[in-house]
């Protein structure tokens, strides 16, 4: 019923996961709304993509699916070995993580430069809107985990601790991979 | 960084650390109160612009005409009043009500009826208060910027607020300054979320928790849920503002474009769920003092909670009776009818729990009780308006008529400011260790509630003759020119109702200087932030106390008889009301 | 001077006074009662002498079986009564638009700020030729015949608001929304825009005409010869015909 009982490290770890999963589904419902204007702009086109549109590069898209998908590992490794004390081994595999982050958001920036080259940009039409607005807002929050990464991977001081803000850090990052591919199966693919 | 505390930490010293960048939830609680008054104030002196508009059109304003408005000679312009209102109803709702109620109110008691010495997430609650402060100042920055102040309305529909008809930069500050506002009500509700469930006393069960805190806790969920499809909104509109998206602009029938309908479906899907937002916590705290002041238990007590949380699920299913005049299909307009009707059974339930609570009680009409039996009267008849709006045939004739501005006017700036005033009043003690003074209150209270109802009953009338909100100069319709003397009427009474305000003032100021010292516990009831001192200490509780009882322990015979008070603290030892004999 | 809204000149706008009156009539009942309470309890249950409250906390089954009787009693004493009165309106006659009414009248509206434009057909009753009537800020129409129109607009949106014929819809850009009504009597209202569409909203006014059939056709065949002197091919608003199933 009330947490007053439990030792304190423990009962912190899980009002920071009660805080976290209320942060997320908050996230959610930023994303969930996200996605209902681009099914209902999409629902709305005559076609998709609407002619004389080039389609989005399915291909490099997926490349940056599999980095994203490979910094959510690393980060869960990192975890483990935090959990099983082995600061040092944590550490490298949190700047792993950080690494993969970075190389996800610059892999984006070179889809988004192609597409704005092809003649697809957030102004070029609803189809450009769409992508732009919500890849964009992803990316954000990518860099919002990536900053917070950097700060724990920078402070962290006792394998506990470092276990549990690592924890966050992965639950975070889960997150934000699941909202990934569901754009992209959702909206690249189809 | 999130950061969950549970551990004591030493009193801050030094000015800045205790009453600037705080963490402590009774200064951020403070620190909330006064901003949000300042912009009640702020949004207060924009309504009495308005009134004098709907009273004088053509006249110049007396004494701050030629100041506000020298390029017009004093006269207000069809944009000044245009950016009058929209700012008004923006400063109103998300920069006055929220952070007093929610901000102030929501901070300060939480804790303290919960048995915690702080939020969970101290820093994450500074944060809050300090990304409200950088809402509120890009929303002053949206009044001096070329081209003007925002124009769009509160509800800021598109196409008029995407750059098609709002050029410039203030609308595009505003649409910053509501996000910005949301990220830091989002914060806030993570934070008392949190808390609520993990933060209790020993004993602190759920069916304990006093009425204010089910309040919040039902706000803060719509909170984290909703503000952020507000916020999903308003990042769409700012792309089609700024990059040149086209969400909300159509398109043509070869190049597919934006739908205008979408952005209203993101707001109401947020908006409707928002006034709930801005009740519920209302509702909680007259639930409880109804129940103080008669000095008799809260009547039906889980159904009351039951009544929150039905209301907090049905909130996003009804959104779309904002929208009915849109177009949208039959089968979708006649399910959000039925659905809107729907959320008036809870409504009743509540309602009768409040008249349950008073009747046969032993009222005591100390000034908060003043405020909350004036709150049961217009959210009467504010809610029993809201019917009229619900029905479509009915609809078709009064939406956007100032029927509907009576009616939310009775609800939010009625019942919702009169819930304000009670809390203030009844927290004042606790937040600031003074009284407020008595004869002061009750003057306040008698011109309030008095002019309140002539003003927005007025509003229901004018709204029935047919006048459209949001009009400059009614007088362009013959059909409405009639309807002068009324508004004239209603003006006077505004003007009255603002004056009467100044008095509410004298007495914070005064009561805050001057006023009686507060024992621990003047108003002799059971919640757990009146078995500490007046003001709290910094850690708010010595020891972490035991809950025994429920909040509304009054009255008891039992413990009339073993104690010799009509009230029970929620710590006091469980065995005063044991069966058999109990220790005294 | 009594305040209420202006007379009304439709067929079916006295359903929406109807439904007004029902619920103010019900409304007023439950406030009374309310009130009455209200008075009651500040009157004989306040704090005076010895007076002791009743100790309850009203969470007996019998409590909750009262309240929930008045919740539901009140639901179907106004909310079902009502929308089975509402709905039934809205399938019969506001939302059953008269796609194959011979005898309607057509009318094109386009909103823009901050005007209204009508388009009617001319007595070839096609719209698309150069003898269609078009007017601005006045709408004229016959009483007797349904009058339906459909509406769109050129910025943003806006509400065509016809208090006398107690309704209103909204013009949306992209979007080609309808409304139907029929003028019960001959004369002269307002119509007016409802939706805030920029700073010059409440300019936003005409009128709206109503004169026996006999006499519209008489003005109709008058202005379409006009429209026909008139008729310039040049400009893009020259033809304009929409969605309607013309046969
Ligand atoms: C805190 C604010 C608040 C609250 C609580 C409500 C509550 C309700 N509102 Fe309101 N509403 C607004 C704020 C609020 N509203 C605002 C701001 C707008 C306009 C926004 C804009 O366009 O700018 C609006 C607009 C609005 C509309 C759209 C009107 C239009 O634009 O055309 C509708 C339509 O259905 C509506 C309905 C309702 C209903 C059915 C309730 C119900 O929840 C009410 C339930 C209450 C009761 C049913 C009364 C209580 C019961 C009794 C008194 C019973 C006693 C009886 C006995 C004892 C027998 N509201
Ligand atoms: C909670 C919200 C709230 C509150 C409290 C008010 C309060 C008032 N409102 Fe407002 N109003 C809205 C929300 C609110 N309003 C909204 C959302 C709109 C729609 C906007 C739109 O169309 O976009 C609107 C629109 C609106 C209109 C319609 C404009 C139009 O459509 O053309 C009118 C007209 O009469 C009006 C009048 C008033 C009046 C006379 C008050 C009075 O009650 C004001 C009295 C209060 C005061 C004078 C302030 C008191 C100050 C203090 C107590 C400060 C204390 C300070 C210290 C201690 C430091 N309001
Ligand atoms: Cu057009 Cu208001
Ligand atoms: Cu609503």
């Amino acid at each position: 019923m009330t947490s007053a009982a439990l030792p304190d490290a423990r009962r912190d770890a899980a009002t920071a996961t009660v805080g976290m999963t209320i942060f997320l589904g908050a996230t959610t419902m930023l994303f969930a709304a996200l996605f209902f204007a681009y099914a209902v702009m999409r629902a709305q086109a005559p076609a998709w993509p609407p002619a004389g549109q080039a389609p989005l590069p399915r291909g490099a898209l997926g490349v940056n699916t599999l980095v994203l998908l490979a910094a959510s590992l690393a980060l869960r490794a990192a975890r483990a070995a935090a959990r099983r004390d082995a600061l040092a081994s944590a550490r490298r595999r949190a700047w792993g993580a950080l690494a993969l982050g970075v190389g996800f958001l610059a892999a984006q920036v070179i889809v988004w430069r192609a597409l704005v080259g092809a003649g697809v940009g957030p102004s070029s039409g609803i189809y450009g809107s769409v992508f732009f607005a919500i890849s964009g807002l992803h990316a954000l929050h990518v860099v919002g985990g990536l900053m917070a990464l950097a700060l724990v991977a920078t402070f962290w001081t006792r394998g506990a601790s470092a276990a549990r803000r690592l924890g966050l850090c992965a639950l975070y990052w889960d997150f934000v991979l699941v909202v990934w591919l569901l754009f992209y199966v959702g909206a690249c693919l189809r | 960084m999130i950061e969950a505390t549970s551990d004591r930490h030493p009193a801050p010293t030094g000015f800045l650390a205790r009453f600037v960048f705080s963490r402590d939830h009774k200064v951020i609680a403070k620190q909330f109160l006064g901003l949000g008054l300042a912009f009640l104030a702020v949004g207060g002196f924009m309504a009495m612009l308005i009134r004098w508009q709907m009273a004088h059109p053509e006249a110049p304003v007396p004494v701050v005409g030629r100041a506000l408005f020298g390029a017009s000679g004093g006269i207000i312009s069809p944009a000044a009043y245009t950016s009058l209102f929209t700012m008004h109803g923006t400063i109103m709702i998300f920069f006055a009500v929220t952070p007093i109620l929610i901000g102030a109110f929501g901070n300060f008691c939480i804790p303290l009826m919960i048995g915690a010495r702080d939020m969970a997430f101290p820093t994450l609650n500074a944060l809050s208060v300090w990304t409200m402060a950088a809402a509120t100042g890009t929303l002053t920055a949206s009044f001096f910027v070329p081209l003007g102040a925002p124009q769009a309305g509160w509800t800021a529909y598109a196409t008029l607020s995407t750059a098609v008809g709002s050029p410039g930069l203030g609308q595009t500050l505003w649409v910053v300054a509501i996000y910005l506002n949301g990220v830091s009500s989002i914060m806030g509700a993570v934070n008392y979320i949190t808390t609520i469930i993990r933060e209790r006393a020993p004993g602190m069960t759920w069916f304990r928790l006093p009425l204010t805190v089910w309040g919040f806790l039902m706000t803060s969920i719509l909170n984290a849920l909703f503000v952020p499809v507000l916020a999903a909104g308003m990042v769409l509109l700012f792309f089609d503002r700024v990059f040149g998206t086209q969400f909300f602009i159509a398109g043509s029938t070869i190049k597919g474009g934006g739908d205008p309908i979408l952005y209203q479906h993101l707001f109401w899907l947020f908006g409707h769920p928002e006034v709930y937002i801005l009740i519920l916590p209302a509702w909680g705290i007259v639930s409880d003092l109804l129940s103080f002041f008669a000095r008799k238990p809260a009547y039906g007590y889980r159904v009351t909670v039951g009544t929150f949380v039905a209301v907090t699920a049905l909130s996003s299913l009804v959104y779309g009776h904002h929208m009915f005049t849109t177009g949208m299909s039959p089968l979708l307009g006649e399910s959000f009818m039925v659905l809107t009707m729907i959320i008036s059974v809870p409504a009743v339930l509540l309602f009768l729990n409040w008249l349950g609570t008073l009747w046969r009680g032993a009222m005591h009409l100390d000034t908060p009780m003043l405020y909350c039996l004036g709150l049961v009267f217009t959210f009467g008849v504010g809610g029993l308006t809201g019917l009229f709006l619900a029905d479509i045939t009915a609809d078709m004739y009064l939406h956007d008529t100032y029927f509907v501005v009576g009616h939310f006017h009775l609800i939010m700036a009625a019942a919702v400011l009169l819930a304000i005033f009670a809390g203030v009043h009844f927290w004042f003690p606790k937040m600031f260790g003074r009284m407020m003074s008595e004869p002061l209150g009750k003057l306040h209270f008698w011109l309030t509630i008095v002019t309140l109802n002539i003003v927005f009953g007025g509003q229901l009338l004018i709204g029935y003759a047919g006048m459209q909100r949001r009009l400059y100069d009614p007088s362009v319709y013959e059909f409405l020119r009639p309807l002068l003397p009324l508004n004239r009427i209603i003006s006077n009474a505004a003007f009255v109702l603002g004056a009467s305000q100044l008095i509410f003032v004298v007495n914070f100021f005064w009561s805050l200087a001057r006023g009686h010292v507060a024992p621990q516990n003047p108003w002799e009831v059971g919640t757990l932030e009146w078995t500490v001192s007046s003001p709290p200490p910094h850690d708010n509780f010595d020891e972490i106390p035991v809950v025994a009882h429920g909040p509304h322990e009054l009255g008891n015979p039992l413990v009339r008889e073993r104690l010799g008070r009509d009230w029970l603290a929620q710590s006091d030892a469980a065995d005063v009301l044991a069966p058999d004999e109990g220790t005294a | 001077m009594p305040i209420g809204p202006p007379r009304d000149a439709s067929l079916d706008g006295h359903l929406v006074d109807g439904a007004f009156r029902y619920l103010t009539v019900a409304t007023a009942i439950c406030l009374a009662i309310v009130v009455l309470v209200m008075l009651v309890a500040l009157l004989f249950h306040r704090q005076r002498g010895a007076r002791v409250a009743h100790y309850t906390h009203g969470d007996r089954r019998r409590d909750h079986v009262l309240t929930l009787m008045v919740a539901i009693a009140m639901f179907l004493g106004i909310d079902a009564v009502l929308a089975g009165r509402s709905l039934g309106h809205l399938e019969t006659r506001f939302w059953r638009y008269p796609d194959h009414d011979p005898n309607a009248v057509r009318v094109e509206v386009t909103a823009r700020q901050w005007s209204w434009t009508f388009r009617l057909a001319g007595p070839d009753g096609r719209f698309g030729t150069r003898d269609d009537v078009v007017t601005l800020n006045e709408l004229r129409v016959p009483t007797g015949r349904p009058i339906y129109l459909k509406l769109r607009s050129k910025d943003v949106i806006h509400s065509l608001y016809l208090p006398s014929f107690r309704t209103k819809i909204d013009a949306v850009p992209g979007l080609t929304t309808r409304l139907w009504f029929e003028a019960r009597e001959a004369g002269h209202t307002e119509l007016g825009c409802a939706q805030h569409c920029g700073v010059s909203h409440y300019k936003m006014h005409g009128d709206l005409y109503a004169t026996p059939d006999a006499d519209w056709r008489a003005w109709q065949q008058r202005a379409a010869d006009d429209a026909r002197l008139r008729f310039d091919a040049k400009s893009d608003t020259a033809l304009e015909a929409w969605d309607w199933d013309q046969g």
